[in-house]
């Protein structure tokens, strides 16, 4: 097979979130030995990035978009297998990221989480219901460039003030870029307690960290 | 006209002295919980603490429905889900939920246990309905909630897992649909007989926030509407949410009263469900209850009334944080109309 039929079957499969068929597709690929990161960016990327457009138009719908980027999560362990050191390891940026505690939902933030792998992020997921404590010493452990929290309840929202806090207090703020997002909480929300930034979704996220570090 | 007229009024699509005012989810703030003395988390567990915490929607607020539980996890518990109890950062108490791993994988088989009504804390939910009921009488009518199909498969079986199938293997779903709709409908009936006088069936899951509308409309829309003819008293569904794509066949399963999130607009509801269900809802929960002022909540709610809705309501349930000021400015609108 021509490398761009690779591309467009990559992008293709993402696209119809066929898990089995991409994983297959990046073995095969790898076997013919093209490079891994272009098979990443112009081959599934280019497919996340049709479905973004197609999730934001209310033409496909969340489970379509979680079992694609899961997809597209194990296609690109399979690539990064075979990349060389430096490469896997250059990212544009370290990100912790996770939800209020107190607070269950994970679902939008794991979409975020795996975007923002895909696109050249180190992310560490801490999961859901996160003590603001276990924040503030995963970014000092890491030396986090980026720290993110999610909050889908108005009770938990109230976290996300306190994580500012936390993270000014630590002596950490100034030299990290805090974002939020999740259902209850709005741009304004974001302004009010000082966050540097709100994101509306995964799409948003990616391309606001994207701004900044590139 | 008492509330329970004014709101049966609206129901039977006869002319209310004024339009009514309460939420169909949860009302319940820490000022409530200090102007009544009764506090989370005995309010979630105990029948009186509940019962007394309710009544402070009406005898604080002036709203014109109470409304039990404060939470979504009562079917969950007694099907045997571990709950996780609602603490908050900074010691605050809120709401209990499902917690993790879940109890179930999609291929097993569930159970429905034969004691389920006297299990967990469904005993003092219904105990706090009883003395509800024979607190308010006919004055002010009793809001019980349960919880919908979709919601409580997701409950079983974890919701991810859920979202996934929906996508992969949707027929695996149904028996999952099925405990949730028996155990909705057994804890419905149960609130019947204690005294409630309108059921409120919460199915936040099956917005198209999370599933498709095709998964509404092929699997959810059968056993809602058959959860729905099983009840004999008046009816509320509320799902999360933009539902534009779906409130066609939310109001086909039957409720008499639509509760809507202020994502979605009244006069498009009307325009897809023709003119029988009543639609409530009308100030927005995260962000103009919450944030803002009694000003900005009275723009909000009458915009929505000019829209189309026919009671006033949070559009969800209500931050424990909202001031009792912006809920008190929700009623002063709806005295005007
Ligand atoms: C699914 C769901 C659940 C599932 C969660 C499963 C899971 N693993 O996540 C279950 C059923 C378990 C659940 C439980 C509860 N829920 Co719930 N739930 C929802 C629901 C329907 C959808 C949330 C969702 O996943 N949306 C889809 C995702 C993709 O969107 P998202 O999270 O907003 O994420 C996107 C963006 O916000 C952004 N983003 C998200 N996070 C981040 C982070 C960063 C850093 C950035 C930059 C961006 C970003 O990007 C994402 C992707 O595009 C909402 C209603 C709604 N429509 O929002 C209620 C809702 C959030 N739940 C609510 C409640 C009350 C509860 C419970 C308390 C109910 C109960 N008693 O059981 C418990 C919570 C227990 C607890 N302590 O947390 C309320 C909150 C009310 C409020 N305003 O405070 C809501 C609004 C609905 C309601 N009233 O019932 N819930
Ligand atoms: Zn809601």
């Amino acid at each position: 097979m021509e490398k761009a039929e690779y591309m467009e079957k990559a992008a293709q499969h993402i696209v119809d979130a066929d898990e089995e068929a991409v994983e297959k597709l990046a073995r095969e690929y790898l076997i013919e030995g093209f490079d891994p990161i272009e098979m990443i960016e112009k081959g599934l990327s280019e497919g996340i990035r049709k479905l973004g457009v197609l999730f934001d138009r209310g033409e496909i719908f969340l489970p379509h978009l979680i079992i694609a980027s899961e997809a597209m999560t194990t296609a690109v362990k399979i690539l990064e297998q075979a990349m060389p050191a430096d490469q896997v390891g250059k990212k544009l940026a370290k990100v912790v990221i996770g939800t209020i505690e107190g607070d269950v939902h994970d679902i939008g933030k794991g979409i975020v989480a795996t975007m923002l792998r895909v696109y050249g992020f180190e992310v560490f997921d801490l999961g859901r219901d996160v003590p603001i404590a276990t924040f503030v010493e995963k970014a000092k452990e890491i030396g986090a460039d980026v720290v993110g929290s999610s909050a889908l309840m108005t009770t938990t929202m109230v976290g996300q003030k306190a994580l500012e806090k936390a993270l000014k207090d630590a002596g950490l703020r100034d030299n990290l870029i805090t974002m939020l997002g999740g259902a209850a909480t709005t741009e304004h929300w974001a302004a009010k307690i000082g966050a540097n930034f709100w994101a509306e979704s995964a799409g948003d996220t990616v391309m606001k960290l994207k701004e900044i570090f590139s | 006209m008492n509330s329970k007229e004014r709101v049966m009024a609206v129901i039977n699509h006869q002319k209310p002295d004024r339009m009514p005012c309460f939420g169909a989810n949860c009302m319940v703030t820490y000022e409530q919980m200090e102007a009544a003395q009764a506090f989370w988390p005995k309010g979630h567990e105990d029948g009186e603490t509940m019962a007394r915490l309710a009544l402070a929607s009406h005898t604080v607020l002036g709203f014109d429905a109470v409304r039990v539980p404060f939470c979504q996890t009562f079917e969950a518990r007694a099907l045997g889900i571990k709950i996780k109890p609602g603490k908050l950062p900074g010691n605050m108490e809120g709401i209990p939920g499902i917690d993790h791993p879940p109890l179930y994988k999609l291929d097993d088989t569930p159970v429905f246990p034969d004691d389920f009504l006297s299990r967990g804390f469904i005993p003092e939910l219904l105990k706090a309905v009883r003395i509800l009921k024979k607190e308010l009488g006919d004055e002010v009518p009793v809001i019980a909630g349960i919880i919908g199909p979709f919601t409580l498969a997701g409950s079983l079986i974890d919701t991810v897992p859920l979202l996934k199938a929906t996508f992969k293997a949707p027929d695996k779903i149904r028996p999952w649909l099925e405990i949730g709709e028996k155990a909705g409908t057994a804890l419905a009936k149960a609130l019947i007989d204690a005294g409630a006088d309108i059921i409120c069936c919460e199915d936040m899951t099956a917005s198209p926030e999370l599933i498709a509308p095709k998964t509404y409309k092929e699997l959810e829309l059968e056993f809602q509407t058959k959860q729905f003819d099983a009840i004999s008293v008046p009816t509320i569904l509320h799902i999360c949410g933009k539902v534009d794509p779906i409130v066609e066949w939310m109001a086909q399963t039957g409720p008499n009263i639509l509760s809507l999130d202020t994502k979605t607009k009244p006069h498009i509801v009307r325009e897809k469900c023709g003119p029988d269900v009543v639609l409530l809802g009308g100030v927005d929960v995260a962000t103009t209850l919450f944030l803002h002022g009694p000003d900005e909540v009275k723009r909000e709610a009458e915009e929505a009334i000019a829209d189309g809705i026919q009671i006033l309501a949070p559009g969800c349930a209500v931050g424990p944080g909202t001031p009792t000021e912006n809920l008190l400015a929700m009623l002063q609108v709806a005295k005007g109309h």
